[in-house]
């Protein structure tokens, strides 16, 4: 396809004052194709994955049969390796088409570093590699989309950081367009706050290369968590694909976004608020009352932003709808904005407690997820690849008519996924809670609960079926026009004079309307501090600007970590509370190799029928030795939070043998190679003394760890024996099995609150975790 | 030190302090953004419509 050299037609009159010498520039599309690519590879895998666990959930023993390979596919395993495939692989990828592509053309000028850019892109991609070796394999640090180990967390900060954000920054530092597009400042607060959340989030002492102990305990690690996890949506999968569609749209459109001040303020009241509401995923649950409705209150201030852009959006198609009924690329941005609105709406209503009391650990989240993951993201992704095809491969999109095929099959898929989804979690929800008029449950088998919506999960597969048929048709379509490419891509060049620094007259250089007049001095400094120049020049220089959006994220998040941190009263400690056994510790990691917070919850709220279905609400007391907590998100099995005691450990080794065994229909996968697999006492050690580095009150167990272990170990496989259970699996001795310690952390979950207080003396200050107070309570029960 | 300074402070009125600034900065971010001219706002809005240099390139 000819492509004219276009030469950019200058005035001269405002060019003397502000424009240097005449530069010629081109493009780099190379590394927009690269990441276009990627965007469509990982696409079909990640959704190949996620459509994995789903029928998983339905057919839990499918991969059993596989042997030591099933151990590597179980849901819990598997659900993590879908999440951040389709966040950081597929949206990932998407961002960086976006910004690559858009950036120079709303600078004018080409990236500021070729070598930065392929740095970044393979960098990236040797990250998702990593994820999708080292998450099958257990090794997670089991927080939500940060699942990754410490290693491939400095690679993911260095590649964002030092390739990425400082080519992205350089870029706009070298600009030649004067003012910085709204585009340009949803893409700088995507830089610099998922910088902050990845690092302070993922703060960590090493137990060797693939095990770390989180910094934070408890409910100041749920609340470092879930500050993240909000965020990672807004300004990983919010804010770009904003800046994307400020960007794409009008240009698909071919005419100006609606309102340019509508965008502005768009970005302001999304960085400003944004930030305060990822406690409204902690209501009921052992964080402060005051956190928490905080969260609420600025959750709910998002609607007003969030319309605002949906709006804005839909607004710049005015006079252009008629193009929506042909243009396929069209067709795919409304219905993204579309379910920008719509999930922007949901959010904000699951924010109140009310509400959230009902919707929370249900299947309702996983619907609310996925309207927005699939719809917004998805949708303005698939609409941006397919305006992007033709422009980067210089010729003609190989298949319009496949491209409208995918827009319908995949809204068609998304609606047939959520419908079920959300009637599943608003069953869930409501036979959870459901009492009879003396006031029992109604639904005291957790089973039935589940047994109830596997039809729903059942039509859910055919509506994930249908979204991946859709993105394989994306995978085509790309195939099929990068095979009709010219044999060498034409290169425009373009020319235009260097951006020199601002020399215009400076806002205080401007007259006052007010000057001469009968007006108070400091009426006039007002008056000119009220005419936002210095905000205009903000605008324009990109290291104040981010330095100051910044400001804006780290301000926000200090309110709410430092009273959460520091304030007493927030995380009384409980006297009877002690540190894990080293068993019941290697137990723990077991615990969180498989994943298991992805089904089980170990958060007692303080609802009636939680606690009547599961007992004591759980305190924050309780979880002050937990590097990372696992209070969960999500309940397809039961909570654990007071599971100790409950059940025999027999009981329990037979349900990871076969869950069936004991819960008929239960959708528990098979753990058998717990069973199988011996633990190995020496690292133990290790594990024990990085708890003790973080405040956990070891003495003997410093030295003896191992022998603790195993003498803990021959206790449980002696009880597992006189229970009716063998003393052997196959050729391993039960008491040296992984399930004999996983078993001991089970055992001791939620026991310790109504233990009796052995007197002792008081430990000293220095002993207690860190960033916890010793207050010595005795908890009630 | 700075550990006992954070702690001896009192936070009990941060959600308010914090509500406060928000509403501060969004009136101020409000105030601003619609004393913007349509002239200017015109040409900011339409610079994603071209891959070239528009000139003049200086808001005032």
């Amino acid at each position: 396809m000819a492509v004219a050299v276009p030469q950019a037609d200058h005035g001269t009159g405002s060019l003397e004052a502000s424009v240097g010498e005449v530069e010629t520039y081109q493009y780099n599309d190379g590394i927009t194709r690269m990441f276009v690519i990627a965007t469509v590879a990982w696409g079909v895998i990640a959704m190949t994955v996620g459509l994995t666990v789903a029928i998983l959930m339905v057919l839990p023993k499918l991969f059993y049969e596989l042997g030591p390979l099933g151990e590597l596919l179980t849901f819990g395993r598997l659900r993590p390796l879908h999440t951040n495939a389709t966040i950081f692989a597929f949206a990932g990828n998407a961002i960086f088409a976006a910004i690559y592509y858009s950036t120079q053309r709303l600078c004018k000028c080409r990236m500021w570093s070729d070598t930065l850019g392929l740095l970044h892109f393979w960098g990236w991609q040797l990250i998702i590699v990593a994820a999708a070796v080292t998450l099958p394999l257990g090794i997670t640090q089991s927080k939500e989309y940060a699942e990754l180990e410490w290693p491939i967390d400095i690679a993911i900060a260095v590649v964002w950081v030092g390739f990425f954000g400082v080519n992205f920054l350089m870029t706009l530092v070298t600009r030649r367009e004067r003012h910085m597009y709204v585009a340009l400042w949803f893409y700088i607060a995507t830089v610099v706050t998922v910088a902050l959340l990845h690092v302070f989030n993922n703060l960590v002492v090493p137990v060797g290369w693939f095990k770390s102990y989180s910094i934070y305990a408890g409910v100041q690690d749920a609340f470092m968590q879930w500050w993240y996890g909000h965020n990672a949506v807004a300004f990983f999968l919010t804010t770009p694909f904003l800046g994307l569609m400020y960007y794409f749209l009008p240009k698909a459109a071919e005419r100006p976004v609606f309102s340019y001040k509508l965008s502005i303020l768009h970005f302001w009241s999304l960085v400003f608020i944004y930030i305060w509401a990822g406690p409204h995923h902690l209501h009921y649950t052992a964080l402060p009352e005051w956190a928490s409705t905080m969260g609420m209150l600025f959750s709910l201030m998002l609607w007003m932003p969030s319309w605002g852009g949906m709006i804005n959006g839909l607004l710049t198609l005015r006079g252009a709808w008629h193009k929506v009924a042909t243009d396929p690329v069209l067709k795919f941005f409304v219905v993204g904005i579309t379910f920008y609105g719509m999930a922007t709406f949901e959010g904000p209503l699951l924010s109140i407690k009310s509400i959230n009391a009902l919707s929370h650990y249900t299947d309702w989240t996983i619907a609310h997820v996925h309207s927005g993951a699939l719809g917004w993201n998805g949708m303005m992704t698939f609409g941006m690849i397919y305006w992007l095809l033709p422009r980067l491969f210089q010729t003609k999109l190989w298949s319009v008519r496949m491209a409208t095929w995918h827009f319908w099959v995949g809204t068609v898929g998304i609606l047939v996924y959520i419908i079920p989804i959300y009637a599943a979690g608003l069953t869930q929800g409501l036979m959870w809670r459901e009492m009879d008029e003396t006031g029992r449950l109604v639904y005291p088998d957790f089973l039935e609960t589940v047994q109830t919506i596997i039809p729903h999960w059942t039509i859910r597969i055919f509506g994930g079926a249908l979204f991946l048929s859709g993105v394989v048709m994306l995978a085509i379509n790309t195939l099929m026009t990068w095979m009709s490419r010219p044999a060498v891509y034409e290169n425009p060049t373009y020319s235009a004079p260097r951006l020199l620094p601002y020399n215009g007259p400076e806002p205080a250089g401007k007259p006052s309307p007010l000057e001469g007049k009968p007006v108070l001095e400091f009426g006039k400094k007002v008056d000119q501090f009220a005419r936002m120049d210095w905000h205009r020049s903000w605008e324009r220089l990109p290291v104040k600007f981010t330095v100051l959006t910044l400001g804006a994220v780290v301000v926000a998040s200090l309110f709410e970590m430092i009273p959460t941190f520091l304030i007493r009263s927030n995380v009384p400690t409980i006297a009877s509370v002690k540190p894990y056994t080293p068993l019941e510790l290697a137990g723990r990691d077991i615990y969180v190799s498989e994943g298991c917070y992805n089904c089980h919850s170990q958060m007692i709220r303080p609802i009636v029928a939680e606690t009547k279905r599961y007992g004591d609400y759980s305190k924050p007391g309780e979880s002050v030795y937990d590097r990372p907590f696992q209070w969960g998100s999500r309940r397809i099995g039961p909570d654990l939070a007071r599971e100790g005691g409950r059940q025999s450990s027999f009981w329990h080794w037979v349900h990871f043998e076969d869950p069936e065994q004991v819960s008929p229909k239960s959708v528990m996968p098979i753990y058998e190679h717990l069973l199988v697999n011996e633990l190995d006492f020496k690292q133990i050690t290790d594990r024990v003394r990085a708890a003790h580095f973080l405040g956990a009150p070891y003495d003997r167990e410093l030295e003896e760890a191992p022998e603790m272990a195993r003498r803990q170990a021959e206790e449980i496989a002696a009880e597992i024996v006189s229970q009716g259970g063998p003393v052997k699996y196959g050729d391993t001795l039960v008491m040296n099995t992984q399930a004999v310690a996983l078993i001991a952390y089970l055992q001791r979950l939620g026991v310790d609150l109504n233990r009796p207080v052995t007197p002792e003396p008081v430990a000293e200050p220095d002993a207690a975790p860190a960033g916890e107070d010793v207050e010595v309570e005795v908890g009630g029960g | 030190m700075l550990r006992d300074v954070l702690t001896s402070l009192d936070y009990s009125r941060s959600a308010e302090i914090a509500l406060g600034l928000f509403l501060l900065a969004f009136a101020l971010l409000v105030y601003g953004t619609l004393r913007l001219s349509r002239r200017t706002t015109d040409r900011y809005a339409s610079i994603p419509l071209s891959d070239r240099v528009e000139d003049p390139r200086d808001d005032n």
